[in-house]
């Protein structure tokens, strides 16, 4: 019999490997790459090390006041002390200064009660983690506020920052998820008026421009209120937050039920489990681990439109940023430096959640083949 | 056991399925044409039919995952009336098992098995994880316990499915083509489960195109055809006495490979 | 009829009164209704309430009256004497132009970046990249800001305007360019553009029913394109070039003449050409990726050019899903445009919900008009990609 003795392998052609063959296939393949190649290298070599030098090299990075920009010999950059110094307010607003454990205490605990679904044993997980994350945000509103702890009084006047566009991003996402979810719900339902209603509903909180509803909030709200009530404005925000992401959330959810099996319902009746019983242990679970890449991106979405209550005179951070933009101690010009600061916040954050998106995303794709 | 099934008295203490002039429509297509049948306790019938014929239909209408518009359906003493009560009643005492399974992937083996008795029998939850186990054992997979189902092989999942309606202890079993959906070499380890459950005197109704398992098992075997039960007979003259020559031609058909 | 006689059938039973399934729909819906009817009351009640202690007038008939304050731009004429309806008007026309603008152009930067992104070229297909995790992941408003108070507040004072060849300055006030002025004839012209899309439209159809028959094939795209501009072309010099064209003239302290587009909408304009052209980027490489490779393997091997095999094969199945998306992004940024509020640019937001909302008081008028007319933009632009969307689905089958 034959034997068979493979070839050896020889080494590739010099221009199909290596840094040559590397630049050959991917800048210069063709004229036209070539060309577009030049001119986007051209453009980065007068662009880039001017920005560099503004960004890093000449910039100024300490001092507390502008004078350390202005002062002689200091470098013709960005004024990074402008951030430094205004860094308490960017972050916690006019939150007193003695009280700021209470905020950092809030964002941990937020950070916990998001996190405690993975963390906690699957027994705890319904029965512990589930209404736990339903009253955060009541808790952590009455905690800040600080009367029902005895703690010192703060009025919503004084809260303000980046901290409270987490909070009313996270305390807004979190009532809406059941809501949103009795909406879906209705939307599906056979039930002629309860699913006219939903329609209704879920269309109108998306089809209008959320700034109107922020209007309708702090404008037409307080007439609907009886006479004499002073509903706090951040409160309303709150709800209009709470309906404007519920119409959103509802669709998603809409199309997480749609992803589900008709036999998975029927799996259900058959074992003899009543409505609210298929609804909640079996169609529920699988419809939020399905719509979670879509749930963060519609977040991100609401998160990023936090920032649209400067409008209404809310002091998140851009309005933060737009006040000491205008300080009379701070009159150097320094929009640039404040909005690149607040942009690599909110950057950081929603890159990061888009990425976690779009890992689960993988991950269902693989895993859920039933 | 010769033919005497439809002129046979329609309710007897031991028929514990009668279906009496049960008729379904689609809109305006109608699927069930007076149906007639009644099933004694511990016999094992088997339903085939062309595709479209109304043989899954029919037996989903005894759980009352299909809706029917005329006629009654006994099952268990119990007549089906529009009622949530009375039909999550007559649902605990009948289990089903799907073409596709349908076990729920975000739950394990375990906890698919422990669902229904711990939510709708209200059990202890030590004691419905020690039926669970012992039907694990029973259809031979108990070493899957906690994997999910998305973990297990098409024939695995069908014995946990035959499993999980086992738990809720029904008088009946219904199979929904149960094979269908399976590679050929997992078919027998399905079908063995579900010959002896037959042999342990579990009354079944079982549609499936499996000739083999019905000549072994039925007691009786009904033919359909347009929504209509075209004939009804022992396995034996069933096979080899069609009287119609539609379930000649069909039997033909399925036989000739 | 047959003779036969109706077989007896009964009906099915029901059960006991509130555990029949219909009763209970019945039932939750009469709740729900009778739940709506008391929080309408509520509110209305609380609303006619409120608005008479503050001596609110409800009702329409504000918009008669003269509104009495100046906007920075209008595309109708218009001045302090106008009614508030003439407001209504000149926003909601500011609100359609930025609108429109935005579309096109976050339509055009979406197309290249979202195709950029299949380039072999390793920079470009980074550069695409960057450019939408970077501007989808920053506030719409922050970068409205960003253009508005940091790059057009940083431009030049009028004395020392940039300027294009004398034509065109760009200072702080904003961008000023030759307005064009029709002379008598000019309309020969603009009939001769028209012409050439009805040509156009018949040379399509004659080249595919000439394909269908023949089999040949004829170069469409090129002599479109030479239709287009040729035609217009011809007839400007046979009418001897009927327009002129208006320089804007740098004074010292102003700039007369020409026409000129106004920071704010630049500013607005821009941002939310940047910010959506990210999003349709995205989509527009979904779309994309959403056509297996096997598609152009399968193409390939009948022997289909490249060029064939994009029109043929990957833009048809790519459309199906782009249009979707296309058509709720169009839509976002029509209900984004509300910021102009933001910096001042006088769309049908800053008009009527802002200045009007704060003279008059009639909130709730005022909110729901508003509301009302996003609400039809955007059920036209839905309306419209329906359409194209069924159009590309009938590309599909042909």
């Amino acid at each position: 019999m034959r034997e068979f003795k493979p070839l050896p392998a020889q080494p590739a052609p010099i221009d199909e490997v290596g840094v040559i063959g590397w630049l050959k296939n991917n800048l210069f393949s063709t004229p036209l790459n070539s060309l577009v190649s030049i001119l986007i290298i051209a453009f980065l070599a007068s662009v880039l090390p001017a920005l560099i030098d503004w960004l890093f090299i000449s910039a100024n990075w300490v001092g507390t006041s502008e004078a350390a920009c202005k002062a002689e010999g200091a470098g013709d950059g960005a004024c990074w002390v402008f951030v430094s110094a205004w860094m308490q307010q960017f972050i916690y607003g006019s939150y007193p200064d003695g009280e700021l454990w209470r905020i950092n205490t809030s964002l941990i605990a937020l950070g916990a009660v998001i996190a405690a679904p993975y963390l906690l044993p699957n027994e705890l997980r319904n029965s512990v983690g589930v209404p736990l994350f339903l009253v955060f945000p009541f808790i952590g509103a009455a905690f800040l506020d600080g009367r029902l702890f005895g703690l010192e009084y703060v009025s919503t006047d004084y809260w303000g920052g980046f901290s409270l566009n987490i909070f009313l991003a996270a305390a807004s996402i979190i009532i809406a998820f059941p809501l949103s979810f009795l909406w879906a719900l209705g939307r599906r339902s056979e039930m002629p008026f309860i699913k006219s209603v939903c329609i209704v509903l879920i269309e109108f909180f998306r089809g209008v421009p959320v700034l109107a509803l922020f209007f309708m909030g702090s404008v037409m709200l307080p007439l609907f209120f009886p006479e004499g009530t002073n509903v706090d404005k951040l409160l309303r925000v709150w709800i209009v937050l709470i309906l404007f992401m519920s119409g959103y959330m509802a669709e998603v959810f809409r199309g997480g039920f749609q992803a589900i099996p008709q036999g998975q319902y029927e799996a259900a009746d058959s074992l003899g489990l009543s409505y609210w019983q298929k609804t909640l242990l079996i169609i529920f679970p699988q419809v939020i681990k399905i719509s979670m890449p879509n749930i963060l991106a519609t977040f991100i979405m609401l998160f990023k439109n936090t920032t649209f209550l400067l409008i209404i005179g809310i002091f998140e951070i851009l309005s933060t940023t737009q006040t000491a933009l205008t300080n009379s101690n701070w009159l150097g010009g320094h929009a640039a430096e404040g909005y690149i600061f607040v942009a690599l916040v909110f950057w950081c954050c929603c890159f990061g959640m888009s990425m976690i998106s779009s890992n689960i995303e993988k991950k269902l794709d693989t895993s859920h083949r039933n | 056991m010769s033919n005497e099934p439809l002129n046979k008295s329609l309710s007897t203490d031991e028929d514990v399925i009668v279906i009496k002039d049960l008729n379904k429509w689609y809109g305006s297509f109608h699927v069930l044409k007076d149906i007639n049948l009644s099933v004694k306790k511990g016999e094992r019938i088997v339903v085939c039919g062309p595709s479209g014929s109304g043989k899954s239909t029919m037996i989903r209408c005894i759980n009352r995952l299909e809706e029917f518009q005329r006629g009654s359906l006994i099952v268990n003493g119990v007549e089906m009336i529009e009622d949530v009560k009375n039909i999550e009643a007559i649902r605990r005492e009948v289990g089903m098992v799907f073409q596709h399974f349908n076990l729920f992937p975000h739950l394990t083996i375990l906890e698919n098995l422990t669902l229904g008795p711990i939510w709708v029998q209200k059990k202890p939850k030590d004691e419905a994880e020690a039926i669970a186990m012992k039907y694990l054992e029973r259809v031979k997979i108990p070493d899957q316990a906690n994997k999910f189902p998305g973990q297990l092989s098409g024939g695995q999942q069908q014995r946990v499915a035959i499993a999980r309606s086992l738990c809720m202890a029904p008088q009946i079993m219904l199979f929904d083509e149960p094979t269908s959906a399976l590679d050929p070499e997992m078919i027998k380890e399905v079908l063995d489960v579900m010959v002896e459950l037959a042999e342990e005197g579990m009354t079944m109704l079982c549609v499936t195109h499996e000739m083999g398992f019905a000549k072994k098992v039925a007691d009786r075997v009904i033919f359909m055809d347009g929504g209509e039960i075209v004939e009804e007979n022992t396995p034996h003259e069933f096979f080899d006495n069609p009287e119609t020559d539609r379930l000649q031609l069909f039997l033909s058909q399925i036989l000739q490979h | 009829m047959s003779n036969e006689p109706m077989p007896e059938l009964q009906p099915v039973k029901s059960g006991s009164f509130f555990n029949n399934p219909r009763n209970r729909a019945a039932i939750y819906q009469i709740l729900l209704l009778l739940g709506l009817m008391f929080f309408f009351y509520t509110i209305v009640s609380n609303a006619l309430a409120n608005m008479e202690a503050r001596g609110i007038k409800s009702g329409f008939g504000f918009l008669t009256t003269t509104a009495g304050f100046d906007i920075l731009m209008s595309l109708v004429e218009y001045d302090a004497t106008h009614t508030y309806a003439k407001t209504f008007l000149v926003g909601l026309l500011n609100t359609i132009l930025v609108s429109f603008v935005g579309i096109i152009l976050a339509t055009i930067v979406g197309f290249i970046v979202g195709v950029s992104y299949f380039s072999q070229n390793w920079l470009l297909k980074r550069i695409s990249i960057v450019y939408v995790e970077t501007f989808r992941n920053i506030p719409l408003l922050l970068q409205v800001f960003f253009w508005y108070f940091a790059v057009l507040s940083a431009l030049p004072i009028v004395r020392d305007s940039i300027n294009f060849g004398d034509a065109v300055f760009l200072n702080v006030r904003g961008l000023y360019y030759p307005e064009v002025v029709d002379e008598p004839g000019s309309a020969v012209v603009y009939g001769s553009l028209f012409l050439a899309f009805v040509a156009i439209f018949f040379l399509r159809r004659w080249a595919h029913k000439r394909q269908d028959e023949t089999g040949e094939q004829f170069p469409v795209f090129l002599t479109s394109l030479g239709i287009l501009i040729g035609l217009p072309l011809v007839t400007l010099l046979i009418m001897g070039n009927p327009f002129h064209l208006d320089y804007p003239e740098k004074g010292g302290f102003n700039i007369s003449g020409g026409t000129n587009v106004i920071p704010e909408l630049m500013a607005l304009a821009l941002a939310l050409t940047v910010y959506t052209g990210a999003f349709i980027a995205e989509a527009v490489r979904a779309g994309i990726q959403a056509v297996p490779h096997g598609q152009t393997e399968a193409a390939r091997s009948i022997g289909l050019r490249e060029k064939r095999i994009m029109q043929l094969i990957i833009v048809p199945q790519a459309m199906r899903v782009i249009v979707p998306l296309l058509n709720s992004e169009y839509q976002s940024l029509v209900k984004n445009s509300t910021l102009a509020t933001a910096i001042g640019y006088p769309d049908l937001f800053t008009v009527f919900v802002g200045t009007s909302l704060n003279q008059t008081g009639q909130a709730i008028e005022i909110v729901f008009m508003t509301m009302a007319v996003y609400f039809a933009i955007n059920m036209m632009i839905s309306f419209c990609m329906n359409r194209f969307n069924e159009s590309v689905a009938l590309v599909e089958r042909k």
